[in-house]
């Protein structure tokens, strides 16, 4: 009986081994130069803050979605960031350490960027998107291994 | 049977014990290394008795024998005896603490599948090391808003791209937006 259970385990461990798979974060950001009284950028953003103050030039930016879908070929993901917004993901291709994807970005009925990328682990693509009074959405797309 | 009491795994051996006390003793030889032992000892024995039946005859009557020992049995009365008991092997620890072994079989199995994760991860990260600079471009953009464009920019740096879409239309706050863009069918 204990030799039945240990198999058991055994075979529960082999398969229990995490398998490697890519994921990409969507990060919908308002950017903004309005001061207040929090930090200048988010805790969320620290990671791609230099790129968006490099690029952009806003004080403040501010996380206002976000969503991480493991990238699934021959599926496209639908990514919900709020406020109207949504991106869709289908990955076409795989390149060495590169992800081919085509991305569309969505407010309402309205197809706001419709992209093909080249995009490898912890790369970033920056949308810049429409203006809301002095504050520009930004839409981030970071690749995760 | 919590103790170890010889004359059990005795009867056993010589067929005295049936039903469920014979049941019981089975079942305790197979859990007690200590009786179990003692069981293939005594056992060991009774074969080895069999294989090797004596040659020589008796040179008294087998009642005058019984009767000896009848009477050095009563002459001794309630005299303990101390008995050694028997050598454990590893076997027999293994078969006492089953669940023991199990979980540590499991412990080295795991550290084994660790051991094997980390190396093919730094074996990864060796190999992949030179060849995988972040890079990011863009291959096509467009928007379908009407007197808008999109435009991939230039990048100093390889691991961002970055698309301006410019030409959408301008909006006081986020629930004008969405409003607009609700009703904008592209």
């Amino acid at each position: 009986m204990s030799t039945r259970w240990l198999i058991t385990v055994l075979a529960a461990l082999v398969f229990a081994v995490p398998t490697h798979a890519a994921s990409i974060q969507a990060r919908l950001i308002r950017a903004t130069n309005k001061a207040d009284d929090s930090p200048p950028v988010d805790a969320a953003l620290k990671d791609i803050a230099p790129k968006l103050k490099k690029r952009f030039g806003f004080e403040s930016y501010r996380l206002m979605g976000t969503q991480q879908q493991s990238l699934d070929k021959e599926s496209t993901s639908r990514l919900n960031l709020g406020e109207g917004f949504v991106v869709f993901i289908k990955p076409k291709s795989v390149e060495k350490t590169a992800h081919e994807l085509d991305v569309q970005w969505w407010s309402g009925r309205a197809l706001l960027v419709k992209t093909t990328v080249k995009i490898s682990e912890k790369s970033s693509l920056l949308i810049k998107g429409p203006e809301v009074g002095d504050d520009w959405i930004i839409l981030a797309l970071t690749m995760q291994e | 049977m919590k103790l170890h009491k010889t004359e059990l795994v005795s009867g056993l051996l010589d067929g005295q014990l049936v039903g469920v006390r014979r049941w019981l003793a089975h079942r305790h030889i197979r859990a007690c290394p200590v009786c179990g032992a003692e069981y293939r000892r005594q056992r060991g024995a009774r074969e080895l008795l069999a294989s090797n039946p004596p040659s020589a005859r008796m040179s008294e009557s087998a009642e005058l024998f019984w009767s000896k020992v009848k009477r050095e049995i009563e002459a001794r009365g309630d005299e303990t005896v101390e008995m050694s008991l028997p050598r454990l092997t590893v076997l027999d620890w293994l078969g006492q603490h089953q669940y023991a072994a199990a979980s540590a079989t499991v412990a080295v199995a795991l550290a084994a599948v660790w051991v094997v994760q980390s190396q093919t991860a730094t074996r990864r990260q060796g190999v992949a090391a030179p060849a995988a600079h972040p890079v990011a471009t863009v291959e096509h953009v467009s928007t379908a808003i009407p007197d808008s464009v999109a435009t991939p920019l230039d990048a100093d740096d390889k691991d961002t791209a970055v698309i301006w879409v410019s030409g959408l239309p301008w909006t006081a706050n986020m629930t004008e937006m969405q409003t607009l863009f609700a009703n904008l069918d592209t």
